[in-house]
């Protein structure tokens, strides 16, 4: 424990406290300059990381918040003369704002559109900012005075520790943040989007709210931004200075607060570096032996693509060619960081932090803290006891894609307390169907009732929160997550406490409450010993129980469990036909859609069957097997054979 | 404002929206294959017209008699390959191994891709608008009380053209036809023999071609110069969003729309402004129907 903080946190304090010191020993303004604006481009790259790292988007609007902030701190103090604290709060909050209004829009999609509108929204910025003369000065600029602070006139010296205060603040913020439920729900809406919003945490609410959140702290930096050069040009925000700040965190290391620093030295320093020649020379020699060692070590262990380990070293190579051979490194200012961005993004994807946290990781190996007890399961999954009454109604459903009628008019209603199965043949209709139930897609038509309220159509997270959980056919985990913390995603109820109190770094005791929720729901199904087990190295069968403690973690009055058992061993088999009873026996009532047979058999208190889209028959699981058109939609029977039982107990049906 | 003003604005806009549309509709032809688009795609637009121009340049020192028309023609098809070759050298370093490991670095990478490609055009051609020789004669006509040059029709005559040869080559031939299976399921193409990876390389190649053409024919009206593609390609980029990536036709409407709205907008709001309508189409565009106006919406599955 002791150690883990020592290192962890030892380092960041160690950090701090030497930049704070620089100015004691370097009396030099340049240098000053210098570490001023590293303060300031480290609060706009960890910003900017939220979106480029957290979300894995491509994020081109960064400079203009940087731009907005500028001229929002400088507006105000000049006009009104604000002091620089509310300045600084207006900056960060205006862009806040017009974040979300950004973002509203275009986080609907993903990827390139993503990209291209914030591309839109600079491009736009830059605009705006020029042409609304009354307002900026348009391109001629406007001077900015550096207020006194609480009546302290700020000199240089004054001002870098304003902007490094600033910095740390953001900093501990952000790491109290990433550290509790929202660093996992951005973990998590990146692994799968579609399991996020089952579970209950809003993909697009937590998009929205991360892009606002960074693109806020790209308004903080503006502000002190403004306040540093005391002039402001449209033109300083522009596609250039975007590109340079994408280039800082990809080269720092994406998700990373350190990477955001390194990447933000990098920035700072980068004028000088292309200034001096015998720097940029050894800057770029440097590169291309990295860049040689690597993709020789890569190409020998055949863990790189040829193109991955040769492409970095013909760049770098490039560079250094071009370092010797041109005068004006200036002119080629833009080739060099886009040699410099290839190299690192083609060959060092997890950039240099991402890279010396690995080899970090390995030299000190630092516990994780340990785990509180299990919490009692009488307090997570309370039992509730249930009467039968109808939970969940389905009344004439419908869903079409285009010609194909694959729910065609279904009437079901689910009883509290009952486990409900569904079967059918490939191809009946029964996914779509708890597709349908569960969110994923709109019905066509038709009536769904829980609780006999409407249930929120066309919407997984909302159906989630209506008390719908599910699990998914085709696993739907948080790969780069452990255990633990696939289910603490999930729990509801846990997290209360206010997003300023979280920031402030109050989540611990709730952090803790949720952990000891979370083992208890593991040791349920049986996974208590695999806490911290990364998922992508539990065994297939242990990952479906997992699911399953997951959706037990919504707390739901209506678990749906999709094919649970298929492709598993028979061993598994018989222990999810116990780790089912056991959910069941605390009062949750369960749709189960499964092949096998005895599966239903053994836990259905009622089995509905599809064929084509239409309930064919419904009863108890005895009666239904020895349905004739049951046993016709399965074998295919013109006509059902006399004193036939069915399929044979314990084999597959079709498919 | 006569309308006649209004009216000639609006024509001679939606002229150079179809410039726009072709750009677009470059980024529709690799959007089909790989669901990728090259950010960097102004500067295949820039740096193709350069080497155009530097070739008309070189064959009026080699050849001084020879007469423009003659060269222009035996120019401009060197410079559709040339834009074609620079298409694959995008895909080759920027889009490949993106796709390989399907994730979306290529965003990343285009752009890159594009920054180099500009410096090094800085560089080699210097940062000044240079004018670019045409044959085209620089004379108008009137038609229905509107002016319209013939430089104006060249850009009509070459972007319907093109299109209309890229997709009757899409539809009447083999490989046509295994680039449209590769858009429709690119694993059910491999299965059947098709090579993506050739398919993604000849949608780059088409592509560079189309900005090839693109900076040919806009090149006379606007000049040549490093930043001649910066604001037309975010033009560009909203025809293509606001159109949907996946249709094909839908560009050109678009396009033309577009282009008349942003004359419109310089017309009355001040010409600062002229990039402003496009911009916010797009953000709109992605509030409204993300798939765009013509964009089919896709069904998600688990």
């Amino acid at each position: 424990m002791l150690k883990r903080l020592l290192l962890v946190r030892g380092t960041e304090i160690l950090l701090f406290a030497l930049l704070a010191a620089i100015p004691l020993a370097v009396q030099s303004p340049y240098a000053l300059g210098l570490l001023t604006l590293l303060a300031i481009y480290g609060i706009l790259l960890i910003g900017l990381d939220v979106t480029v790292g957290y979300l894995g988007q491509v994020n081109l609007a960064q400079a203009a918040f940087l731009g907005i902030g500028a001229y929002t701190a400088g507006i105000l103090t000049t006009r009104y003369g604000t002091g620089i604290p509310m300045a600084v709060l207006a900056a960060g909050m205006v862009c806040t704002v017009i974040g979300a209004l950004l973002a509203l829009p275009s986080l609907r999609l993903e990827g390139p559109q993503f990209a291209l509108a914030t591309l839109s929204f600079l491009a736009l910025t830059t605009t705006v900012l020029t042409e609304v003369e009354w307002l900026t000065a348009g391109s001629q600029g406007l001077s900015v005075d550096r207020p006194p602070l609480f009546g302290l006139a700020l000199t240089p010296r004054l001002f870098f520790w304003l902007c490094l205060l600033v910095l740390a603040v953001v900093w501990m913020a952000m790491r109290n943040l990433l550290s509790g439920q929202w660093g996992r729900a951005f973990e998590a809406l990146r692994d799968s989007p579609i399991a996020t919003d089952a579970m209950g945490v809003g993909t697009y609410r937590h998009k929205v709210a991360a892009f606002a959140f960074g693109s806020g702290l790209g308004g903080v930096a503006g502000a002190l931004y403004a306040y540093n050069f005391q002039y402001l040009q449209p033109q300083s925000y522009v596609y250039e200075l975007t590109v340079v700040l994408l280039l800082g965190v990809v080269l720092g290391g994406r998700k990373s607060l350190w990477g955001a620093f390194v990447g933000a030295t990098l920035v700072a320093l980068l004028p000088n570096l292309l200034s001096n020649p015998l720097l940029f020379r050894s800057f770029a020699a440097v590169g291309f032996v990295m860049a040689l060692l690597a993709g020789v070590r890569g190409l020998l262990r055949h863990t790189t693509r040829p193109f991955q380990a040769l492409a970095p070293v013909v760049a770098t190579g490039v560079l250094v060619l071009g370092s010797f051979l041109e005068k004006n490194t200036e002119d080629w200012r833009k080739a060099i960081f886009a040699l410099m961005l290839f190299s690192v993004v083609v060959g060092l994807p997890e950039g240099l932090m991402g890279f010396a946290a690995g080899a970090l990781a390995k030299l000190f190996r630092v516990a994780p803290p340990p785990l509180p007890p299990a919490a009692a399961l009488d307090e997570v999954l309370p039992a509730t006891v249930t009467g039968g009454e109808p939970l969940l109604e389905v009344r004439a459903l419908h869903r079409h894609f285009g010609g194909v009628r694959a729910v065609d008019g279904v009437d079901l209603t689910v009883r509290a307390g009952t486990i409900h199965g569904l079967i059918g043949p490939n191809g009946s209709g029964k996914s779509t169907l708890v597709n349908v139930v569960s969110g994923l897609y709109t019905p066509t038509s038709g009536e769904l009732m829980l609780h006999g309220a409407p249930l929120p159509r066309g919407s997984l997270f909302k159906a989630a929160r209506a008390g719908v959980a599910r699990t998914f056919q085709n696993l739907q985990l948080f790969t780069g997550m452990t255990t633990l913390e696939n289910v603490m995603v999930a729990l509801r109820g846990a997290y209360h406490l206010p997003l300023p109190l979280v920031l402030a770094g109050f989540g611990r005791p709730e952090e803790r409450r949720a952990q000891a929720e979370a083992l208890a729901l593991l040791e349920l199904v049986g996974l208590g010993g695999e806490a911290r087990t990364p998922v992508k190295d539990l065994t297939y069968g242990a990952q479906r129980f997992l699911e399953m403690a997951r959706a037990a973690a919504r707390k739901p009055a209506l678990l749906i469990l999709d094919e649970p058992a298929a492709g598993l061993a028979h061993p598994d088999v018989v222990r999810q036909v116990e780790v089912i009873r056991r959910i069941h026996a605390r009062g949750v009532t369960i749709v189960l859609i499964e092949h096998h047979m005895d599966v239903v058999t053994s836990l259905c208190d009622v089995v509905t069957v599809l064929d084509g889209g239409r309930v064919i028959a419904e009863g108890p699981p005895d009666q239904v097997k020895r349905d004739p058109r049951v046993i016709a939609a399965y074998l295919g029977a013109a006509d059902p054979a006399p004193g036939g039982t069915g399929p044979a107990e314990g084999a597959p049906a079709a498919g | 404002m006569p309308f006649s003003i209004v009216a000639q604005i609006a024509v001679s806009g939606a002229l150079m929206g179809l410039v726009y549309a072709l750009v677009a509709y470059g980024f529709q032809l690799t959007y089909a294959t790989s669901k990728s688009i090259n950010f960097g795609q102004g500067e295949l637009v820039m740096v193709s017209a350069f080497a155009s121009l530097t070739l008309i340049n070189l064959g009026q020192r080699l050849f001084p008699a020879l007469p423009l028309g003659l060269l222009y023609l035996a120019v401009v098809p060197l410079g559709l390959l040339f834009g074609a070759l620079l298409g694959l050298v995008v895909e080759r370093t920027a889009v490949r191994l993106a796709l390989e490991q399907k994730s979306e670095g290529w965003i990343l990478l285009s752009i890159i891709v594009g920054l180099f490609l500009f410096s090094a055009a800085e560089n080699t051609w210097g940062r000044d608008d240079r004018p670019f020789p045409t044959p085209i004669p620089d004379a108008s006509f009137h038609l229905l009380g509107v002016n319209v040059t013939w430089r104006e029709v060249s850009v009509l005559v070459g972007v319907l053209a093109i299109m209309a040869i890229i997709e009757t080559f899409k539809r009447k031939t083999l490989l046509g036809k295994a680039f449209e299976a590769v858009s429709a399921d690119r694993d059910a193409g491999e299965l059947m023999g098709v090579s993506a990876t050739r398919t993604v390389m000849l949608s780059y190649g088409l592509s560079g071609m189309v900005a090839a053409l693109a900076g040919i024919l806009v090149s006379p009206i606007t000049t040549v110069g490093p930043t001649m593609a910066s604001a037309m390609i975010l033009k560009a980029f909203s025809v293509a969003v606001v159109a949907g990536l996946e249709s094909g036709f839908g560009v050109v409407l678009v396009g033309v729309a577009l282009g008349a709205l942003e004359g419109l907008a310089s017309l009355y709001i001040g010409s600062g402004w002229r990039e402003a309508p496009g911009l916010v189409l797009l953000i709109l565009a992605l509030a409204v129907r993300p798939t765009g106006l013509f964009g089919k919406a896709v069904i998600r599955k688990v």
